[in-house]
């Protein structure tokens, strides 16, 4: 059979299940790349702006607590070893490894996920989604698809913001309350982790986007029965993606762990 | 008065045609066998009670809905069989003025409007800009492109919602209870741009109500569809008068909006005690 963009485009017919969702998505992408105003710039920025930018105070607060924490919780126990010097270095691979890409998804989710849900759902309830399909303008690539490269683009930025906060956090209980020396504490940070503890980070964030922009799309546009399909949607978009954000997690940790 | 019908050609001047049409639910008809045809510049009014399978019939009509069996050929294109590529061509050459609007609240009016002109035309924004003000006139909104859906009134939005619907000067135009909820005046206001679509713009309406005033005044030709022990059948169909003279019970007490008639609310005093005595 001869593959065509079309044929991924239209994957399913009406009927819209997660995977022909994924298939769509694929679709037009690929097909945005090869056709111009497929992918609207504008489109895809008003919602790295709404699904990232004004997500970036609550993340950054979780993200500097989370460095208080560390850094506290392990003074405890290092200081009783005499291994001070090491909380740096648990501050930063901590965060750069597992805290940080995990606890930003899901301050996401919480946030733009559970907003992407009862907005797509809310529109599904008024037919504005029966409305775009009339004008002949595909959801998916209209409300889906901006929002997907919204998140995928603006997950990682938030993580790695996420770790220079909780590193200040750190920074901060370190210096001020345990007396370390400022550049003592910048160099151990700095130094220990290697590149890829960054990466791996970042390979997890992008798996959690993924994962939390295509539940909570599938879950807006599949509401039925008014406002309680849309409240019931958006709790399942948020259970449902923090569930497979820890899934997706525990896989990867053991693939680093035991292949790479 | 009823508006007179254009002269039209029977055979070619065929812009919708339904053949042997059914919708089942659960072995239950909704539509039951419909045959009809709506001709170039007719104002179709198809009328029914509550639960009689209008929005259904509707729903398949705009591609919305796949039928159980039958078919429904739009501009001479069998839309029960097209592709979504093919549906979607066949869709810029009609608008739907839905019930409530369907307006994206998160979008100001003139937004609403622009969008199938910015999704589907190569024009120059200063012209959309021009273009939307031009509808906003014609349905007498001008001056409210900036207002979002939810600062305007039912009616407001009504009629925003045909002037999108109107946007790419579609030849067919699809209207769902457009006068529903409305008060008497802005029932007529609305009316009045229907007729206006019809008349100046050489529009094809096909109207979905139930308001006897509104689909007399609009109609050049009507249907209506049966329900309970007629569900899904047409009762009847042809020129205003022709419905107004129609001896059909059914369809004079619809018509005259009585209360007792062969249109029940209530189940019959054996079926209701077949219904007392049903076990489970």
């Amino acid at each position: 059979m001869k593959f065509s963009f079309e044929s991924l485009l239209n994957a399913g017919g009406s009927r819209l299940t997660y995977g022909l969702l994924n298939l769509r998505i694929l679709g037009w992408i690929l097909y945005g790349f090869t056709r111009p105003g497929i992918l609207v710039p504008s489109q895809i920025l008003s919602q790295v702006i709404r699904i990232g930018v004004q997500a970036i105070p609550m993340a950054s607060l979780v993200s500097l607590s989370v460095g208080f924490i560390l850094a506290m919780q392990s003074s405890t126990e290092l200081g009783k070893m005499g291994a001070d010097s090491f909380i740096p270095d648990l501050v930063s691979l901590s965060l750069m490894r597992e805290l940080g890409p995990l606890l930003v998804a899901i301050i996401v989710v919480g946030r733009s996920g559970s907003a992407v849900a009862a907005e797509l759902g809310t529109m599904k309830v008024n037919e504005e989604i029966e409305a775009l399909r009339v004008m002949a303008i595909d959801p998916i690539r209209y409300l889906v698809v901006p929002r997907f490269i919204a998140l995928m683009i603006m997950l990682p930025c938030m993580t790695i913001f996420g770790n220079c906060v909780g590193l200040v956090g750190g920074w901060a209980v370190c210096t001020l309350e345990m007396g370390m020396p400022s550049s003592f504490y910048i160099m151990r940070a700095m130094q220990r982790p290697e590149l890829w503890d960054l990466f791996s980070g970042l390979i997890k964030t992008a798996v959690f986007a993924h994962i939390i922009i295509t539940i909570a799309c599938y879950q807006g546009l599949n509401v039925e029965g008014g406002a309680e399909g849309v409240g019931r949607a958006t709790t399942s978009a948020v259970v449902y993606s923090i569930l497979w954000i820890i899934i997706a997690d525990t896989i990867l940790t053991g693939l680093f762990y035991f292949v790479l | 008065m009823s508006p007179t019908p254009k002269k039209t050609n029977p055979s070619s001047d065929v812009i919708l045609e339904v053949k042997d049409l059914v919708q089942s639910y659960n072995g239950r008809a909704v539509l039951n066998g419909l045959n009809f045809k709506v001709r170039k510049g007719e104002t179709f009014v198809i009328m029914g009670g509550s639960g009689c399978g209008k929005t259904t019939l509707l729903r398949i009509l705009i591609g919305a809905q796949k039928p159980t069996s039958g078919s429904v050929h739009l501009f001479g294109e069998d839309i029960t069989k097209a592709s979504s590529q093919e549906l979607d061509r066949i869709r810029l050459r009609f608008g739907m003025n839905f019930q409530f609007g369907a307006l994206f609240q998160s979008m100001t009016v003139g937004e609403n409007i622009a969008l199938p002109l910015q999704e589907h035309s190569q024009v120059d924004p200063s012209l959309i800009e021009m273009i939307v003000k031009m509808k906003l006139e014609l349905v007498g909104l001008t001056g409210f492109e900036n207002f979002k859906p939810s600062e305007l009134s039912g009616g407001m939005r009504k009629r925003v919602g045909l002037a999108r619907a109107l946007a790419l000067d579609p030849e067919l135009l699809f209207s769902d209870e457009p006068t529903s909820g409305l008060d008497p005046v802005m029932t007529a206001v609305v009316d009045q741009l229907t007729l206006d679509s019809t008349r100046k713009i050489g529009v094809t309406a096909v109207v979905v109500s139930h308001d006897m005033t509104s689909c007399f005044r609009i109609a050049t030709h009507m249907l209506m569809l049966g329900n309970g022990p007629r569900q899904g059948e047409i009762i009847a169909e042809g020129t205003p008068d022709e419905i107004r003279a129609n001896p059909d019970p059914f369809l004079q007490q619809f018509v005259r909006g009585e209360a007792d008639g062969p249109i029940a609310f209530r189940l019959s005093q054996d079926d209701y005690l077949k219904h007392l005595l049903q076990e489970g």
